[in-house]
């Protein structure tokens, strides 16, 4: 290795720093973004485990939750399937660690404010003082007050309480079915199956403020609720350490150690003669959203980082493999005077290796404000402090020495390139001699001249146009994916929601609460619709998983309040025998099953068997569509809420909110959705313009080499009397078509990112179906024949500074 | 009155060693139809008087007027206008497009100048006996068919004036004969003055005039009675 080569290399390389710069740039803010995104996701996941943690100060999340939605258990039931259990089971499994009743409200909160009152949706659970599992969690220095001990406390979840500006003292009233009481709010904090704040059925949570969760004492949800203390509708089941659950998100199956616990739970239940719903930690789906969103950034950490890692590379091929063109007759030379071949390659071998260094330093010096920032936002709108914070070497090493590797090999193709060239070709000007491409000739030969030029000079290089598409597509791929997946969502979502629905609030009702309602409705002249939701449906996948979906039954598919987007096949009919129904087209997708096909499901326990004669689109989660009689003659439940359209100054009111058990408004779900929404997006946010950034300093790379190498042309022209208006004009077809192209590839590139991206999200819980929207399709082809265009002048400018009596020196020479 | 004339043209460059004067007070005139050759060492100034000639380069001192006008200075679009109305350029390497076919790479300059004109294009390739070329793609055909495509190609917007660096400096002396005769027939029929810059004594014999330059002075001139078209 000669110090000397090397240093004559480095010093040919200072001379191109803007490229230089831009190419450390980027490998920095590869390392930048992998270390955010790892930073982040492994915080979050510290956070998770200190919130869900079986400690002093974590909050013990359950390993089962067992729930009967219509009926509620008394203490002494609860007590006897609690004994029975723990007489069943086995010496040799994990111990119980605890087994317990508890009672969780649907309600409402009658939120007093400026002389006006606004019924909330809310849920409220009853949480005795002694509680082991589900506690609420109150990380010191981000909550206050104490736990709800007394019959008339309550701690609000610090999710709210700036939005409905809750303090400590405040006294709340709230609602569950018909009655409603006064309480005083003791404690802010949180709760483990409240991380994410939606309504339960709901994958959007509200605005904050919209929805409210609250926890009692056991004594107070007996007083708000007018029942006996100790009552319940859920038992909570922790075991000893935690038992393995399957993650719906994966192939394989992990519920092995967990599916032991439901078998004994499920004999105690029959034992004790209880009926009730059995869920783990993968079938609650609160709990599951979350792990999902941390598997997700733990998924998408290191790829993104590898993508950028990945555009660096390819900029830093094409620059290199420019330098060694331009230092042709040097390394001719050097060849010719007995330089070796390894001593060439070296130096252009180390030349990646030092531009990965300088760019993954610099990264991992800015990577942690990334990581704080990013947390910081995940605090904004997520709302959980994130106590502890930390970034492991391991997690810096394990984003920069995969990316040292593709910077590293970026570099051995133009090494290898420099130490084949043959120096007597080199020095006798045979290599610059090459015949251009009839086929482009008789392709082009009717256009102008200039034009013809533009287009033979923008190909000549196949390679290296295919990497700078390549390179503008990973680009697009980090900026548009994104973008088109948002916009997918909400033009199948929410604009679902929005087109196709026409009731203005959702009414909850207690078991054959559905008359009173209506009853308010007609005096009003509302029209309504009943309907039956309920999340009790399952089937097993073809790998015998059990998969919760979503059962809706409506009065009317042709002209209700809920209309559906029918897909494939025609809505459902009543029927005798078997039950026609919809499956929203993930289910579909996700079952394997085909349009008229007959299957068996569980309805609430019971087995039905039905025929698919429509696929729906639109639904986030898994949803199984019926006739609402239909349906209503197997749940044995005329219906769970109903739609109401509100007639001009028709609002909500105290007295719906009193004959209900919630009520839900079209104008907040959409928002809800928007919002969320707008929240991933946002979290893509830096991504996304980071991949724009990228795409213009690709964009710019190709195009100052595309000059930089028709130098001796442009020069040419120049001296033979081309001005810059006329060359430049050849530079704005060349920028056009590579604009053109480029764009095609980007929307191709967005598209599969976003079709990928769906595809890390999606799961038995999310199905995203990605659909080209037109207009974001036109913006990226825009935006990149923008960015070459925009390009355009860098060329001229570089064309008006052109040193021609330099130029000819070396044309004439 | 002379096609052009340089009164006292000087050009001087500041180098870390001092100052270089490549040009020390040049006079001279041209007249239509001249073919000059400007001969001299290296170092010697020749190539920065061609430089200045078509406005590549701005004399610092002195005046240079070309049909009467002044010829603009330390205006890089002026000066490209004036070469695009009055030059024609002729360089050591050819310097044809590859991309572009013979008669596209005359088409091309043509189109710049806004006189793009496919017969005279042609016309102008059986001139210097190429023809039979028009399609093919400098890669495909020799060198000295390659500079006789670039005489065809810096003739073909009609220059009043062509330069040429070492015109020859890349070819045998038996292509270089047929390649400068092509030019002096190109030239007579299109009736364009010429001035050349050459190391080669022997190509005195197809000009009508040899000025010798040393040390960025003009150290003779005189007319050749005999030319080859003579």
């Amino acid at each position: 290795m000669s110090i000397l080569l090397n240093k004559r290399l480095a010093r040919s390389l200072w001379r191109t720093k803007l490229r230089l710069l831009a190419v450390v740039m980027m490998v920095s803010v590869g390392i930048f973004a992998g270390i955010t995104f790892s930073g982040y996701s492994h915080n979050l996941d510290g956070m998770y485990e200190a919130l869900q943690a079986d400690d002093d100060e974590g909050s013990n999340l359950a390993d089962l939750w067992i729930d009967n939605r219509s009926n509620s258990w008394t203490q002494d039931e609860i007590n006897n399937f609690c004994d029975n259990l723990e007489s069943s089971w086995p010496v040799d499994l994990p111990g119980i660690d605890s087994c317990e009743g508890r009672k969780i409200m649907q309600g409402t909160m009658f939120h007093h404010e400026g002389g006006r009152t606004r019924i909330i949706n809310s849920l409220w659970h009853g949480i005795p003082d002694d509680a082991n599992a589900d506690r609420i969690w109150m990380p010191k220095g981000h909550s206050e007050g104490r736990v709800a001990s007394g019959d008339d406390e309550i701690v609000i979840d610090a999710h709210v309480v700036e939005a409905l500006n809750i303090s400590l003292g405040d006294i709340v009233e709230i609602g569950a079915g018909s009655d409603s009481a006064e309480f005083e709010v003791v404690g802010i904090g949180y709760h483990p199956l409240h991380v994410f704040m939606a309504p339960e059925g709901s994958l959007f949570p509200p605005e904050p403020g919209q929805y409210v969760v609250g926890y009692l004492s056991d004594s107070g949800m007996a007083r708000l609720t007018n029942t006996s203390l100790g009552s319940g509708n859920t038992i909570l089941l922790d075991v000893t350490g935690t038992p393995s659950f399957d993650f719906p998100d994966t192939k394989i199956y992990e519920g092995g150690e967990i599916d032991v616990v439901k078998d004994l739970v499920s004999s105690a239940l029959e034992s004790t003669e209880l009926e009730g719903r059995v869920r783990d930690r993968g079938q609650n789906e609160p709990v599951e959203i979350m792990r999902q969103d941390l598997e997700g950034a733990k998924r998408t950490s290191i790829p993104f980082a590898l993508m950028i890692a990945a555009i660096a590379s390819i900029t830093i091929v094409l620059s290199l493999q420019r330098l060694v063109q331009s230092q042709e007759k040097e390394i001719a030379a050097l060849r010719t005077l007995g330089v070796s071949r390894r001593s060439l390659m070296t130096g252009y071998l180390i030349a990646p290796l030092a531009i990965g260094t300088v760019g993954c330093g610099l990264g991992a010096i800015i990577g942690p404000w990334g990581v704080n920032g990013m947390l910081d936002f995940y605090e904004g709108i997520v709302g959980l402090p994130i106590i502890e914070r930390e970034i492991p070497f391991s997690l810096i090493a394990r984003i920069i020495i995969p990316t040292m590797i593709v910077v590293f090999l970026s570099g051995t193709f133009p090494a290898w390139k420099a130490s084949r060239l043959d120096p007597l070709s080199v020095l006798g000007g045979q290599n610059q001699i090459r015949v251009g491409s009839n086929t482009l000739r008789r392709l082009t030969s009717w256009m102008p001249t200039t034009l013809g030029l533009s287009i033979r000079s923008s190909v000549r290089k196949p390679v290296r146009l295919m990497m700078t598409f390549l390179a503008v597509g990973i680009s697009l791929m980090l900026f548009g994916s994104v973008q088109m997946m948002s916009a997918g969502l909400e033009n199948t979502i929410v604009g679902g929601i929005e087109e196709r629905q026409s009731w203005d609030a959702q009414v909850y009702i207690g078991k054959d609460g559905e008359a009173k309602v209506i009853a308010w409705a007609e005096e009003r002249g509302a029209p309504y619709e009943q309907l039956i939701e309920l999340p009790l449906g399952s089937v097993e996948d073809h790998e015998g998983i059990e998969r919760v979906f979503t059962v809706v039954g409506l009065e009317s598919y042709d002209g209700g309040l809920r209309g559906v987007n029918i897909v494939q096949g025609d809505r459902p009919d009543l029927s005798d025998g078997t039950l026609e129904v919809m499956l929203d087209e993930g289910s579909m997708a996700l079952l394997g099953w085909s349009l008229g096909e007959s299957h068996s499901i569980m309805l609430n326990g019971a087995e039905q068997e039905v025929v698919i004669v429509g696929v729906t689109r639109g639904e986030l989660a898994r949803t199984m569509y019926f006739m609402r009689a239909d349906l209503a003659g197997v749940m044995g439940i005329n219906a769970t809420s109903v739609y109401l359209q509100l007639p001009d100054g028709i609002e909500v009111d105290p007295t719906l909110a009193e004959i209900s058990i919630g009520v839900v408004e079209r104008k907040t779900l959409i928002d809800g959705m928007n919002s969320l929404i707008d929240q991933q997006t946002q979290i893509f946010t830096a991504m996304m313009y980071l991949g724009l950034i990228f795409t213009i300093a690709v964009m710019f790379n190709t195009m100052i080499m595309n000059v930089a190498e028709r130098d001796f042309e442009l020069a040419t022209l120049r001296v033979l009397g081309g001005s810059t208006a006329s060359l430049g004009i050849m530079l704005l077809f060349e920028s056009l078509l590579i604009g053109f192209v480029g764009g095609i590839v980007g929307v191709a590139f967005a598209y599969g990112g976003a079709v990928g991206l769906a595809a890390s999200f999606s799961s038995w819980q999310f199905y995203v179906t990605i659909l080209i929207v037109p207009s974001v399709a036109y913006q990226l082809m825009a935006g990149v024949v923008v960015i070459a265009i925009g390009m355009t002048p860098i060329g001229i400018w570089r064309l008006r500074r052109m040193d021609l009596v330099d130029k000819v020196k070396n044309l004439t020479q | 009155m002379p096609l052009l004339r340089m009164e006292n043209i000087t050009r001087h460059y500041e180098t870390p060693a001092g100052v270089v004067r490549a040009l020390d007070g040049v006079s001279f005139e041209i007249e239509e139809g001249e073919r000059v050759v400007l001969l001299g060492p290296s170092g010697s100034g020749k190539t920065t008087l061609l430089n200045c000639l078509s406005a590549l380069d701005s004399p610092s001192g002195g005046s240079y007027s070309f049909l009467g006008s002044e010829v603009p200075r330390n205006h890089s679009e002026k000066m490209t206008s004036f070469r695009r109305e009055n030059i024609g350029y002729v360089f050591q390497f050819f310097n044809l497009l590859q991309d572009l076919t013979v008669l596209e790479n005359i088409l091309l300059i043509q189109e710049l100048s806004g006189k793009k004109n496919a017969s005279r294009a042609k016309e102008l390739l059986e001139l210097v006996g190429l023809e039979l070329e028009v399609n093919r793609f400098p890669g495909e055909i020799s060198g000295g068919q390659q500079q006789r495509v670039a005489i065809a190609r810096s003739i073909a917007k009609r220059p009043k004036l062509l330069l040429g660096d070492e015109l020859t400096g890349n070819l045998d002396t038996e292509t270089s004969n047929k390649v400068m005769e092509a030019l002096v027939k190109a030239c007579r029929q299109e009736n364009i003055t010429s001035v050349f810059v050459t190391h080669d004594e022997g190509l005195t014999r197809f000009a009508s005039r040899v000025i010798r330059i040393d040390s960025g002075k003009i150290v003779s001139d005189e007319k050749i009675p005999e030319s080859i078209e003579q």
